[in-house]
């Protein structure tokens, strides 16, 4: 629920952001109204896509995070050390 | 659990979400109608007119927002509904 109302309220910003330009009037005009409505039904459908995409790609991810934990190698994400220096530079 | 307990943590969670709602808004309102020109300390009246309006239709928007997630959450159950009941017929 906690999770919900945070879209909720991450939603009104970015649709009142995108769509209400005009300070002129203290109502809604129609052409901001006819916004709102397309931006809120924009990110729920859009959140949809992303939470289907991230479904889907997870598990994959978490298993290969799996297997390179179980190798020997060094700490996994992390770029290999560099090799120590050869030896003192000649001046 | 006790719905006393769920009560509480229900209104608990409402003072929250306005709390971030008046967070959200005051962020959007000030981008909005003060512009970051520090010259005088007092706001024109202008800006304080804007800010009463901002905040009324930011308000508005909150609203419609909440009536609209409604309205589409409504439309997705009732499509999973027809779903589940086309693959139980079938």
């Amino acid at each position: 629920l906690r999770d919900f109302l945070l879209v909720y309220n991450r939603m009104t910003e970015l649709c009142f952001r995108h769509c209400v330009c005009n300070l002129n009037y203290r109502l809604l005009t129609g052409r901001e109204e006819s916004c709102l409505d397309s931006c809120a039904a924009r990110l729920v459908r859009a959140n949809h896509r992303l939470m289907g995409a991230y479904v889907g790609l997870v598990p994959a991810l978490l298993q290969r995070r799996a297997a390179e934990h179980g190798t020997p190698a060094g700490p996994s994400g992390l770029p290999a050390s560099p090799d120590p220096a050869a030896g003192p530079a000649e001046s | 659990m006790d719905p006393l307990r769920a009560q509480q943590l229900a209104a608990e969670l409402e003072v929250e979400m306005m709390a971030d709602m008046y967070n959200r808004m005051t962020q959007a309102c000030h981008r909005k109608c003060v512009p970051p020109h520090y010259k005088e300390s007092e706001l024109s009246k202008g800006e304080c007119v804007c800010l009463d309006r901002c905040v009324a239709k930011y308000l508005e928007v909150h609203e419609r927002m909440g009536k609209k997630l409604t309205e589409l959450s409504l439309q997705d159950e009732e499509l999973l509904k027809r779903m589940q009941q086309g693959t139980g017929s079938a």
